[in-house]
């Protein structure tokens, strides 16, 4: 903790705080309960992903980067596929395209059922946390039914999908979709009628769209403030070629407009996943990739359930890329919240934190891990843990 | 009344350690209903008792920078407030105990010392989220408890007694509920700002302040206070079904309308998401405040033909 | 626009002032302009900005290894499905950039991070301190340089790294 004095009065916000459900670091200087600076430490979750990938086979990378981020894995795995047969010069079959596609809908109204309840459970409004998680319970097991995982999908090959869809699951998932249309429905009523949950939500955390072009906003937190970036709609990937999706902007930028999008684009969604159930084009499922894949760089962007990620990969022509960059859209939003912030409530800041959909896991991925993933690092039984610990405390008392 | 009799209501029934029962019964009714209002499963019967209990044999950290005695004191003096005051009030729908002109305001009183305790408790330490959520805790006691008073005093003056057992008496042939709708609403909403369940729960919230006030709490005095909560939630209950729900004429009564009234407040607290600190005093001084001067002047025009 | 509009667009920006820089479109929807000096890299993103095109989606940085000698630094701004990359070289021995904080804010905590893991000094950051790296990292270690050796995290927890 700070001094109190020099600096007015400071609220530290994490690494370990009932707020954040990730850890990270935020620490709010108040002037009574109003918010008058606000300052950002990020690393608490690193793991070195970027520089471990660089020691790893292509292969291997796909299971490494899909488990940068445990809610939007899928896109992580997708984006490292489309770099890579980019740079391979191999484009997938439409059919694995379409359902690499799917599997990222269905992700999308995952993560965003996830948001919702989050959120909700900021404003203290857990009636809302408890149902939308309930119901997330239902594509999280379509998703189940469909991949064999309730996260870490792991659906993408390097050149194509590792599973075909069958006409049961097809049912199963319109069956699931048509439950969760209700719902949604419902809730959009609950988030732009409840005068209670309004209080907490309209005007709150306004950001304007001059703000959100300047900051670097992405995703739905940009388009709620009527910047329209939408990767699936401007520079279309995969399959959404084939199937195009309309974009859900809103022009207020108040946290009221970012669940509003962000519930309209499951409508989106939904809409969505029935035409390429409808309409999956037959053919095979994958294409073979070179082991070693041709020197170049590729950029990829997509466009994930929180925003808009992007990959650079660059390979040297050898069995292993030469650098990755991974961009989550969270590092672009957070600069924008933790401006934001200044001059709300204390109250406000939870809810306008877990308005942009943080994830800190994301964020943070380089470096301090690193020992663990190469195998490099020692194994401790759990005797040997606790011993050290009662040393390590003993030396720290003396 | 003899000694013995009396040390018997004190420490035994219907003080004391049945109010304690009581007090964790309720607090049970209290979970299991949100829960179900929620969707979950909700704890099992002996929850709150094993969450006391193992609060009670925890080890109690005192931090660094506090007024020890107070520390210590504050819990004591929150949960004996709020044990004190079912000594006046007519619980499992038998007569108080005790009883004299005026005990109403004494009742009320008792009632705010465990929010009072739990205020002081905050500003002692030194952890800031404990500053703010005392500072919100006090901020609030200053927004629910005039009108919460006033309204109360709505049912004093139509039976002519400041005496909890006389307005009881007089409310057992008249239902206050029908003719005082509007001090009743705002006498159980006061309830709520009183025991600090959502929405007028900013004092605690989580998601901002850790546990408020009680952040450093731990152990012994952590238990004293959720004691302290759960008995007042009892005594509130029979207060105002006493008052407003034609009294409290035995135990099948006490039961069945303090359990209505428990239910109501779940739906509530199920509804409704949590108010900023700004919006609760804005709520109780704008629209609180201004329910008990309408209720107030009907009964003064009423009164006066 | 479209896309080829709005690269037509960007190069003429580069190459409106007398500058050095070169463009060059290595694939169809991708500028290259390759910043010969260090003065002109603000002014050609203060140009980008001006014309509207893009955000700043990413920094990237570089390691060419010890045998080239270079740390490339890539910018890259994306206006709809277009890509522009600003390429940068430095030495890999006293790498010097300038902030792009004062034209576009988002930009720091990408060179808050070039800064920690390549050891290229930024100036004119408002907040210079480590984003992402603990606290007790030791100084001159970069964990994205080439050169960098694992073995320093095998230390025991409590320990000063050496």
């Amino acid at each position: 903790m700070t001094d109190n004095t020099a600096q007015g009065f400071t609220v530290p916000i994490g690494p370990q705080h009932p707020a954040l459900k990730e850890p990270g670091h935020f620490q709010f200087t108040v002037d009574g309960e109003i918010v008058t600076r606000a300052y950002v430490r990020l690393g608490y979750a690193h793991r070195g992903i970027e520089k471990a990938a660089e020691a790893r086979s292509w292969t291997q990378n796909l299971y490494l980067l899909e488990r940068v981020c445990g809610i939007c894995s899928h896109i992580h795995a997708l984006a490292y596929s489309l770099a890579v047969e980019q740079l391979a010069g191999v484009e997938a079959p439409p059919r694995a395209q379409a359902i690499r596609v799917l599997v990222a809908e269905l992700e999308r109204i995952h993560s965003h059922f996830l948001w919702m309840g989050v959120s909700a459970h900021e404003a203290g409004f857990d009636t809302l946390f408890m149902y939308s998680w309930r119901d997330r319970e239902t594509v999280m097991d379509l998703l189940e039914g469909l991949t064999g995982n309730r996260v870490n999908y792991s659906a993408n090959l390097l050149g194509g999908v590792k599973f075909d869809l069958q006409a049961a699951q097809a049912d199963s998932i319109r069956r699931g979709l048509d439950f969760l249309e209700q719902r949604t429905r419902h809730y959009l009523d609950v988030v732009s009628n409840d005068a209670m949950f309004l209080q907490r939500t309209r005007g709150i955390g306004v950001m304007t769209r001059a703000q959100a072009e300047v900051m670097g906003a992405v995703g739905p937190t940009a388009r709620a403030s009527n910047v329209g970036r939408d990767l699936r709609v401007e520079a279309p990937y995969a399959a959404y070629r084939d199937f195009p999706v309309r974009m859900a902007l809103d022009e207020r930028g108040d946290l009221e407009a970012r669940f509003e999008v962000r519930i309209r684009e499951l409508f989106e969604s939904f809409r969505l996943i029935r035409q390429i159930l409808d309409d999956l084009p037959p053919g095979e499922l994958g294409v073979r990739l070179p082991r070693r894949i041709p020197a170049g760089e590729a950029v990829v962007r997509l466009e994930a359930p929180r925003g808009e990620v992007y990959y650079f990969v660059k390979s040297n022509g050898g069995d292993r890329p030469e650098r990755l960059k991974v961009r989550t859209p969270t590092i672009c939003n957070l600069t924008s919240v933790v401006r934001l912030a200044v001059g709300h409530q204390l109250a406000d800041v939870p809810m306008i934190l877990a308005g942009i959909d943080p994830c800190f896991s994301c964020n943070d991925r380089l470096v301090q891990l690193y020992q663990e993933e190469t195998g490099e690092g020692r194994s401790m039984s759990w005797k040997d843990l606790r011993q050290y610990g009662i040393d390590f405390y003993a030396r720290r008392q003396a | 009344m003899n000694p013995l009799a009396a040390l018997f209501a004190l420490l035994i029934f219907p003080g004391g350690l049945s109010l304690l029962a009581a007090g964790l019964v309720y607090e049970w009714v209290d979970r299991k209903l949100l829960a179900g209002l929620h969707n979950r499963v909700g704890p099992r019967w002996f929850q709150p008792l094993a969450d006391a209990l193992k609060l009670l044999v925890k080890e109690e950290v005192v931090p660094e920078g506090v007024n020890q005695a107070l520390f210590i004191g504050l819990p004591l003096v929150a949960l004996a407030g709020a044990l004190s005051a079912a000594v006046y009030v007519p619980l499992a729908g038998l007569a108080p105990v005790h009883s004299f002109p005026g005990d109403l305001i004494v009742v009320l009183y008792l009632l705010s010392l465990l929010t009072l305790g739990m205020g002081l408790a905050g500003t002692n330490t030194l952890d800031r989220f404990s500053l703010i959520g005392a500072t919100r805790t006090l901020t609030q006691v200053f927004s629910y408890e005039a009108p919460f008073l006033m309204a109360l005093l709505g049912a004093a003056v139509v039976a002519g007694s400041l005496s909890v057992s006389e307005i009881c008496a007089y409310a057992g042939e008249h239902w206050l509920i029908l003719t005082q709708p509007l001090g009743f609403v705002v006498a159980l909403i006061g309830l709520m700002g009183k025991l600090e369940m959502p929405p007028f729960d900013a004092p605690e919230a989580h998601t901002e302040i850790v546990a408020g006030a009680l952040t450093e709490y731990s152990g012994r005095g952590l238990a004293f206070f959720h004691l302290g909560r759960s008995v007042e939630l009892v005594v509130g209950l029979t207060l105002v079904a006493a008052v407003y729900l034609g009294g409290l004429s035995s135990p099948v009564w006490f039961a069945v309308k303090t359990l209505a009234l428990l239910l109501v407040m779940v739906g509530l607290q199920a509804l409704l998401a949590r108010l900023r600190i700004d919006q609760t005093v804005g709520l109780w001084w704008r629209y609180g405040a201004l329910l008990v001067l309408v209720q107030w002047l009907v009964l003064i025009l009423i009164q006066r033909s | 626009m479209n896309t080829e509009e709005i690269l037509n667009l960007a190069s003429e920006v580069v190459r409106a002032w007398d500058w050095t820089s070169q463009v060059e479109r290595p694939r169809p929807g991708q500028l290259d302009v390759y910043i010969s000096s260090l003065a002109e890299l603000v002014p050609v993103v203060v140009g980008l900005r001006v014309k509207r095109l893009g955000y700043l989606a990413a920094i990237v940085g570089l390691d060419l290894g010890p045998a080239v000698d270079a740390l490339e630094v890539l910018y890259h701004f994306c206006p709809g499905d277009a890509l522009i990359a600003l390429r940068v070289r430095l030495p890999r021995r006293d790498a010097v950039l300038p902030s792009l904080c004062e034209v576009i804010p988002s930009a720091e905590v990408f060179e808050r991070e070039l800064a920690e893991m390549f050891g290229i000094q930024i100036t004119g950051l408002h907040t210079p301190e480590r984003l992402y790296l603990p606290d007790d990292w030791p100084d001159g270690v970069y964990p994205l340089r080439k050169d960098f050796d694992p073995g320093l995290l095998n230390t025991r927890e409590g320990e000063p790294r050496s």
